[in-house]
């Protein structure tokens, strides 16, 4: 009769690693999950305020989402319920920034019941987590590549750290029954290094400062360099000074790399802005058709693709810890495996091939 | 012959990934065929060119990198910035033109450097 007497069969996961991931493909995949030995051993044990808080976020898009957290915090149970999306506002704590939580929003939001519009409130930028230039100019094109075409944030206030008191609005309106089957085999080459710099409660010197030293870094690959000064001022500039930028490399078929850099207390502009311009550069040496910092979202989006084999080319400094923890969790919740293999004409790349698990919009199916 | 050869047993990738019995970061190591102590010597050399190049005016951040070895930052999956090499190193990398012209041939320049650039 009840839940507990059908004996559910959990996916058991250890540890903090990955947490919002295996949250979200968890609700992809709808297979309950259980994450033991969450900082069992930690001087402060358990989930942090932030990850309650993505689960509450979880809780508001789904419908059916049952989460329960054990009495010292070091095991959650989570059985997925629906995507059901809807209008919401979501404050986040000032111990992450929104970033934190906007990305894997994006993995659950085109496959929902209703349109996802979500504002969210907190810190915009910070040292660990997507900034917001990163999400629109890194991330959603990511997206549009799987189909997801009307995809949108809104910076409405931004807001640096420690008080934060920024606001961005997720606004995704396509819904698609599943993603588009991805043959991503070629290089793509890069055309032009576009650029967000920002700034918050602070001189707009700083904003320059830091294009004029990344465009010194950049000017020696001799492609086209155009970073934009943004800055905010006022009411919309959030409760704390602060600046950064983001610098993006793109090319006409769409593919993006990204770096970001934000300031930290007693940094020099022109030190974030170099530092932004040669993390851009190793990037794009370490990856082939996405940056490393995307490389996540394609994977997932080709595993809940169609059945039918998708192509990924990727680069050898891309297969990193992260990558390999990814694919184990894949493989325990969705039942499937990549396929490496040498690419004959460059020893430094691999075609990563995976079949999709055939995954369909719930709310899309016809009855 | 004479038992000099290094028989090291090349890994592969496909397979060592799904080994669940192997931590992610021992399936790096095994398959780019490092030794344990290889590891540290890389360690050590990092640590002696970051103590002299502290001393240059133009030390950038180095309380800003998040941690000076890799491990460190791949225990935290929960980071999206990807790992970066300290600063130092990364300036060193992209001021040397063998590196640089690699990482030209992925980008559409404009004809005029295009040439010099014998390309």
């Amino acid at each position: 009769m009840s839940l507990k007497s059908s004996s559910l069969k959990y996916v058991v996961f250890q540890g903090s690693k990955n947490f919002r991931l295996r949250i979200v493909m968890a609700t992809l995949a709808g297979k309950p999950i259980k994450i033991e030995k969450i900082r069992s051993e930690d001087f402060n044990p358990g989930l942090k305020d932030y990850e309650v808080s993505f689960l509450r976020l979880i809780e508001a898009v789904t419908n059916g989402s049952l989460i329960e957290i054990s009495y010292t915090g070091t095991t959650i149970i989570y059985k997925p319920g629906i995507i059901t999306g809807g209008t919401y506002t979501h404050n986040c704590p000032n111990s992450k920034a929104v970033g934190y939580f906007v990305e894997p929003m994006l993995y659950l939001a085109p496959f929902s019941k209703k349109k996802f519009s979500i504002l969210f409130k907190g810190i915009t930028s910070s040292h660990v987590d997507p900034g917001l230039d990163a999400l629109k100019w890194g991330l959603l094109p990511i997206l549009e590549k799987f189909g997801v075409r009307e995809c949108a944030l809104h910076t409405l206030k931004r807001g640096s750290p420690p008080l934060g008191g920024g606001e961005v609005h997720l606004v995704v309106d396509s819904l698609i029954a599943q993603p588009v089957t991805m043959h991503a085999i070629d290089k793509p080459m890069i055309n032009t290094i576009r650029g967000v710099a920002y700034s918050t409660r602070v001189s707009p010197s700083m904003v320059n400062r830091m294009i004029e030293a990344s465009r010194k870094v950049l000017k020696n690959v001799g492609c086209e360099v155009n970073i934009t000064a943004d800055v905010w001022r006022g009411e919309n500039s959030g409760k704390s000074p602060g600046w950064g930028i983001t610098l993006v490399a793109e090319n006409k078929s769409g593919w993006r790399y990204f770096s970001e850099c934000v300031s930290g207390p007693g940094d020099v502009p022109e030190d974030i802005g170099m530092k932004a311009a040669y993390h851009l550069l190793e990037e794009i040496s370490c990856s082939s058709v996405v940056g490393r910092n995307q490389l996540a979202l394609a994977i997932v989006y080709m595993v809940i693709g169609k059945e039918d084999l998708g192509r990924l080319r990727i680069s050898k400094k891309e297969i990193d810890a992260k990558f390999i923890t990814l694919l184990r969790d894949i493989k325990n919740l969705f039942g499937t495996q990549v396929f490496l293999q040498d690419c004959d004409d460059d020893e430094d790349d691999m075609l990563l091939t995976i079949k999709g698990i055939g995954f369909t919009n719930t709310n899309k199916k016809i009855a | 012959l004479n038992g000099a050869v290094n028989y090291k047993k090349k890994w592969d990738i496909g397979k060592l990934i799904y080994m669940d019995n192997i931590s992610p970061e021992d399936c790096i190591k095994r398959w780019r065929g490092e030794e344990e102590e290889e590891e540290e010597v890389i360690d050590r050399d990092n640590q002696d060119d970051f103590f002299i190049k502290k001393q240059q005016p133009n030390n950038l951040d180095d309380k800003n990198t998040i941690s000076p070895n890799r491990k460190a930052h791949s225990d935290d999956l929960e980071n999206f910035v990807p790992y970066f090499d300290t600063m130092e190193n990364l300036i060193s990398k992209w001021s040397k033109s063998a590196s640089f012209k690699d990482l030209q041939k992925r980008f559409i320049i404009a004809p005029k450097i295009a040439t010099n650039e014998e390309e």
